[in-house]
């Protein structure tokens, strides 16, 4: 047997013994559909965790804050505070600045497009029930601009 | 690699179609996309599993890995490294979590899915033969590098999936299958 043989015999057995699941080449070849170019991107800048005031249910949550790269930004910063565990998240936010914005919540499990709220007066919003997993949160801006958070696992 | 002229043709014929596809796949070719997806998936997978992540977690890492590129694919500064930015992008994203979960991780046993009963497992057994036989021998380190080495991906990619300089990964991948083939009857 020479290496490349012996390679494929590694190969088959891999592929035999621990396929990749149908669903994640699913969901992966899917993955395109969640472009949105005409947004810009506010990346992950802190991911750390929060102890809620006392009174507050939940526990500790998370903290995290998505930034544009580009200066002067794009958009505004988004700051989120993730509460709750079980099959949904409690996201509460703001805007900073401040701005008035429409929400639509990325998640496989929610259908898309839909406006799951609006930000409040000093940029607040707070989304009581998003599903666990993968989410992505869109801000659609006065004029038509649009900030879109990087993917993260709540 | 300079010893080694036939994987860097092989590096560079991949990468250039790599590159292709990225942009077809910037202009909303879903064809294009999913060709990308084919070649990738099983590398990205492989990550996962090299950092002991079970299903979940490992499927959670692949498609954060996709999402990653889908936000940044027309910001990509070199599209023929889109799989070596995948592989780097995979690898971080383990290295997070396992430092999330260090308390419950567990590794995940060679074969071992929930999905595979026991006479399907005995089945894939007697199919995959003396090199089966012999991967399940193996030390796991060397093991999960030679289930990386087995994925069609170029040196570079694999350099970036390991996290080590390119030049490291041909040796590595002599030594494993040398270990390998010690096992081979």
């Amino acid at each position: 047997m020479n290496d490349e043989e012996l390679m494929a015999g590694a190969r088959a057995a891999f592929d035999a013994l621990d396929p990749v699941p149908e669903g994640v080449l699913a969901a992966a070849r899917s993955a395109l559909a969640w472009r949105a170019p005409a947004a810009a991107l506010a990346e992950l800048r802190h991911d750390g965790a929060v102890r809620p005031a006392a009174g507050v249910r939940g526990g500790t949550g998370r903290s995290l804050r998505f930034a544009c790269a580009a200066e002067p930004a794009a958009g505004p910063a988004v700051e989120i505070e993730v509460t709750g565990d079980g099959r949904h998240r409690e996201i509460t936010g703001r805007l900073v600045p401040p701005a008035s914005a429409e929400i639509v919540v990325r998640h496989r499990d929610v259908p898309a497009g839909r406006t799951a709220g609006r930000t409040g007066q000093s940029g607040m919003f707070c989304l009581p029930e998003v599903p666990e997993g993968l989410v992505s949160l869109l801000f659609r801006l006065p004029g038509g601009a649009s900030v879109v958070t990087s993917w993260v696992r709540v | 690699m300079a010893g080694d002229p036939l994987a860097t043709l092989r590096d560079d014929a991949l990468q250039d179609d790599t590159s292709a596809l990225v942009a077809r796949a910037r202009a909303g070719d879903g064809a294009a996309w999913e060709r990308l997806v084919e070649r990738y998936t099983g590398l990205l997978w492989s990550i996962a599993r090299a950092h002991g992540l079970g299903d979940a977690d490992a499927g959670d890492v692949v498609q954060t890995s996709w999402l990653r590129l889908v936000e940044r694919i027309d910001a990509l500064d070199d599209p023929s490294a889109a799989g070596c930015w995948l592989a780097a992008t995979a690898r971080n994203e383990c290295r997070g979590l396992a430092r999330r979960r260090t308390r419950d991780l567990a590794l995940m046993p060679f074969g071992a899915r929930a999905a595979s009963g026991p006479d399907e497992v005995a089945v894939a057994r007697e199919r995959l033969g003396r090199v089966g036989a012999a991967l399940e021998v193996l030390p796991r380190r060397c093991r999960t590098l030679l289930r990386m080495f087995a994925q069609a991906a170029s040196y570079a990619e694999l350099a970036a999936a390991l996290g080590v300089p390119v030049g490291s990964v041909g040796p590595t991948r002599a030594r494993c299958l040398a270990a390998l083939r010690r096992l081979v009857p």
